[in-house]
């Protein structure tokens, strides 16, 4: 009945198609138990699609699914064993806080004693003590957010999904949220599946991301790899603001010479050169350039520099108080760090 | 201040101007629905017979028979027709959700069209369906569903009153069921609830200031009801408007506040259905 | 969430019942007009288009019709000249009385007709005001159940426009309250007008009750010439009801199509 761990969740080939259009098609992968994955992708490449068929509220057309080496592909949304939390909340609005919480445990025909204390945990466990007689309109988005995953894992899952929940809500709030929702699952040692948008989103909280584009699962991959490694384009675009180079323009600016189509060259790859700095000893020759534009990121500046032949390019600086902002139209020279330097196969 | 008396003068002058926009739809208002309201409220504590004012109508009403079983017959039909058009209309309602789009938008044309379809047509159709000689009642006749259908009386009354409550209840009762988000069926359903315990725990109780909304408008609009009645049953049925109807126009009695009295305790009857139907909104959550 | 195939059977079935019952006393009684002859069977013997042609034919059926028809057309007037300046009136200068409005357009539904025939019929059977049995107590009556209807299409046409915006652009370009209310504000609720005259119309082709109680056949209505034939051929008085009946539906798809939501997407930007 048990498997290993590393393939808690499985799934093969897997496909589903709405009216004549591929969602997606023959995704395979595992997570492991007590894995934090992600699901990232602009909107429409399948993922929300992918995150119900492993809820059961949608089927898939072919292949197969298996929880703890059961399979459950055709098993009913009620029996899989699995918490959700919906982008919309979903809170029941004729139920209070509690009685929202406690809807899973009646459910499951658990004694009245055990809910209120296991409620009781729930409400502590997101920190809405005080709050538990409050209607859902009678609360703001961030503790709607909270009592919606109180709900999911008071029912104890072995599962937990979570459809884009934080998109909703507003900066500080998606912030704190998302690092309390990673804290629970660790200490649960929840396997979650998480699904987002959002990169930032996904490379702070996730032990692995699976990034999608046009239903298919491009890379399976740690943040870090993710962002150091990104295998195409597609994912060189998505993640991290990456400057991308045809092989001419690599040859060009950097003598770099490659027979892929696109290299991938990060922005805090590039400094600009400066009397009595220091640079590590991979990098380039300088290459001339002329400031375009910065913008003030906080702790990091981005210039945008215009190269010969019309390249621009972006250089992420730190912002250091020992060096001075460089104005627009003012003459640099470019160091690339050849090392960071990222040739894409497609 | 000087100044301020001035501006407020000035302000006057032309709310006033403003004021004539308004003028002539209130007086047609006033003239032809506020008077005949306010006629029938004070006419009705007029007693004819002694030629002066009390409550002596309604006593007689309250003693009277008739009259009693016409406010009886009338509340029964309102509730049993509201009632069981609520029932139709609300499985048809939340199934009309979930069929695809071109059936939904087809069945909201339909029902738009039909929810005109009542008074003396109505009546009708429905004595050709249903009359001793219907092909309706032939056909329930073979398949010894009924033995005697009498359509110009109460049986027929309750179809033709459930007919035209269903439209009525179905383009009411529509909207509200699309405030059901799939997403609480999809929660519940995650939580291990079968569809059945959604509903009675969920969805209902959601749903349950709409449903008693479209109950009450449903009810008003079937003790309000003449046409159809009229039509139908040439009067012969003792109903509280057909009551009204006949005093004031007076073909056999004339006794205007007689009318008066009858139509001021229907008012009544129907803000009392109201005034519970607020309550009853009041005593369960209020969603946002 | 896609319903399972069985599920979606029942709800399309569900649908189809609650069409059929709908459909039914229609469906007869358009067959009706149509048949030759229907005894005590269940279908009918045969098809013809000779009622209708009857119909055509009979005088007192097209005044009864014309009737009808003029006294919609007056009152559909007759409202409009007074329910949009009020309107605006209300949205623009009394934004207070949005309220008061809300309890006012329920009365004609609180009151039902045969309650205000009560008192209509004694205030204005004679002097000062003797329109009782005349076209013109019916104009006054009909225009109260138009307005609940007009009031609020109108109102919610003006709800998603930003009234005071548009009004106070208008003004800085030089226009007036008046112009700018004619060229500006009523080209954009001509649809939800339309609509609400439409939905008025095929109402007030149907009314009987004051038309029954107030006037009864001194000024023969559509409704009132029905009734009158009750007792008489039941084929005539199915093709006058189909009749009927396709007007009403003409009238109520042209009002669903003038109030369908606008489809054109806007242009997303880059």
């Amino acid at each position: 009945m048990s498997t290993d761990n590393q393939h808690y969740v499985s799934v093969r080939a897997l496909s589903k198609s709405f009216e004549e259009q591929h969602v997606f098609e023959n995704l395979d992968f595992d997570i492991a138990k007590g894995e934090f994955v992600t699901l990232l992708g602009p909107s429409g490449c399948g993922k929300s699609t992918l995150l119900r068929c492993l809820a059961g509220l949608e089927q898939p057309d072919t292949g197969s699914i298996s929880v703890d080496g059961v399979d459950i592909t055709r098993a009913k949304a009620q029996k899989r064993g699995i918490g959700m939390v919906f982008q919309s909340y979903a809170l029941f609005p004729n139920m209070t806080v509690t009685e929202n919480i406690a809807f899973g445990l009646k459910m499951q025909r658990v004694a009245a004693s055990e809910i209120a204390s296991r409620v009781e945990r729930g409400v502590a466990l997101v920190e809405l003590q005080g709050n538990e007689k409050k209607y859902p309109h009678q609360l703001s988005g961030g503790q709607k957010q909270r009592v919606a995953l109180a709900r999911a894992l008071v029912t104890e899952p072995r599962i937990l999904l979570l459809d884009e929940p934080l998109s909703a809500l507003d900066a500080r709030i998606r912030r704190s949220l998302r690092e309390q929702i990673r804290e629970i699952q660790k200490d649960l040692h929840l396997t979650t599946v998480f699904v987002t948008h959002d990169q930032e989103e996904a490379m702070t909280i996730s032990d692995r991301i699976f990034l999608m584009s046009k239903g298919k699962i491009v890379q399976k991959a740690t943040p870090d790899e993710i962002y150091l490694n990104p295998i195409n384009e597609f994912a060189a675009r998505f993640i991290g603001s990456y400057n991308l180079l045809t092989r001419d323009q690599a040859r060009d600016v950097l003598g770099f010479e490659t027979t892929c189509g696109l290299i991938a060259v990060r922005p805090e790859s590039i400094y600009i050169a400066q009397d009595g700095g220091l640079y590590p000893p991979s990098c380039s020759r300088p290459v001339k350039a002329v400031i375009d534009s910065h913008q003030l990121l906080g702790n990091v500046i981005r210039y945008r520099a215009r190269l010969a032949g019309d390249l621009f390019l972006t250089v992420d600086v730190m912002n250091r108080s020992s060096s001075r902002l460089v104005e627009p139209g003012a003459e640099v020279s470019l160091l690339f760090n050849m090392a960071e330097i990222r040739p894409l196969s497609e | 201040m000087a100044f301020g008396a001035t501006r407020s003068k000035k302000l006057s002058a032309s709310t006033i101007g403003h004021g004539l926009l308004l003028v002539p739809f209130a007086l047609f208002f006033i003239v032809f629905e506020i008077v005949p309201m306010i006629w029938v409220a004070v006419t009705a504590f007029f007693v004819e017979e002694t030629e002066a004012w009390g409550l002596g109508n309604f006593v007689e009403i309250l003693g009277d028979a008739f009259y009693l079983q016409s406010f009886t017959n009338s509340l029964s039909l309102s509730f049993w027709s509201a009632f069981i058009g609520l029932l139709i209309s609300a499985f048809a309602a939340a199934s009309l959700q979930k069929v695809p789009g071109r059936m939904r938008e087809w069945m909201v044309s339909f029902t738009n069209m039909t929810s005109n379809f009542a008074g003396v047509p109505l009546a009708f159709a429905f004595i050709i369906i249903l009359g001793f000689n219907g092909s309706l009642t032939l056909l329930l006749k073979q398949l010894g569903i009924i033995e005697n259908f009498n359509v110009y009386g109460i049986q027929g009354l309750f179809l033709i009153y459930t007919y035209f409550q269903i439209p009525l209840g179905l383009l009411l009762l529509f909207p509200a069921f699309s405030a059901l988000k799939p997403e609480w069926e999809e929660a519940a359903f995650t939580m291990g609830a079968s569809r059945l315990e959604y509903w009675i725990r969920v969805a209902i109780p959601v749903m349950l200031p709409a449903l008693l909304g479209t109950l009450t408008i449903l009810f008003a609009n079937a003790m309000g009801a003449y046409a159809s009645a009229y039509a139908l049953t040439v009067g012969n049925y003792n109903l509280v408007t057909i009551r009204i109807g006949q005093l004031v126009v007076g073909d056999i009695f004339f006794q205007p506040n007689m009318a008066a009295s009858l139509s001021v305790l229907l008012i009544i009857i129907l803000s009392f259905v109201t005034a519970i139907y607020r309550f009853l909104l009041r005593r369960s959550y209020h969603a946002a | 969430m896609q319903p399972k195939t069985g599920a979606m059977i029942y709800h399309k079935t569900v649908i189809i019942l609650t069409a059929l019952i709908l459909g039914m006393p229609i469906a007869a009684t358009v067959l009706y007009s149509f048949a030759t002859n229907w005894g005590p069977t269940i279908l009918p013997d045969g098809l013809t288009l000779k009622w209708f042609e009857t119909l055509l034919a009979e005088p007192r059926f097209l005044m009864a019709l014309g009737r009808s028809l003029l006294i919609c057309f007056a009152t559909l007037l007759f409202s409009t000249l007074l329910v949009l300046p009020m309107v605006f009136a209300v949205f623009y200068y009394f934004p207070r009385l949005k309220d008061v409005m809300e309890v006012i357009i329920i009365l004609p539904f609180a009151v039902p007709p045969v309650v205000s025939s009560v008192g209509l019929l004694q205030l204005f059977a004679g002097d000062p005001v003797p329109i009782v049995g005349t076209p013109w107590i019916l104009i006054g009556t009909y225009f109260t159940i138009t307005v609940p209807f007009m009031y609020r299409a109108l109102a919610n046409g003006l709800e998603g426009i930003n009234l005071k915006d548009l009004i106070d652009a208008a003004h800085l370009l030089g226009a007036n309250t008046f112009t700018a209310f004619m060229r500006c504000i009523l080209p954009n609720l001509n649809r939800a007008l339309l609509a609400s005259l439409f939905i008025s119309f095929s109402f007030l082709m149907g009314e009987f009750v004051f038309a029954n109680i107030l006037v009864g056949t001194r000024f023969e209505t559509l409704q009132i010439y029905l009734y009158t034939k009750r007792m008489t051929s039941g084929h005539l008085n199915a093709a006058i009801v189909t009749t009927y009946f396709f007007l009403t539906l003409a009238l109520t798809w042209a009002a669903m199509y003038l109030s369908r939501p606008r489809t054109e997407k806007p242009v997303e930007d880059e």
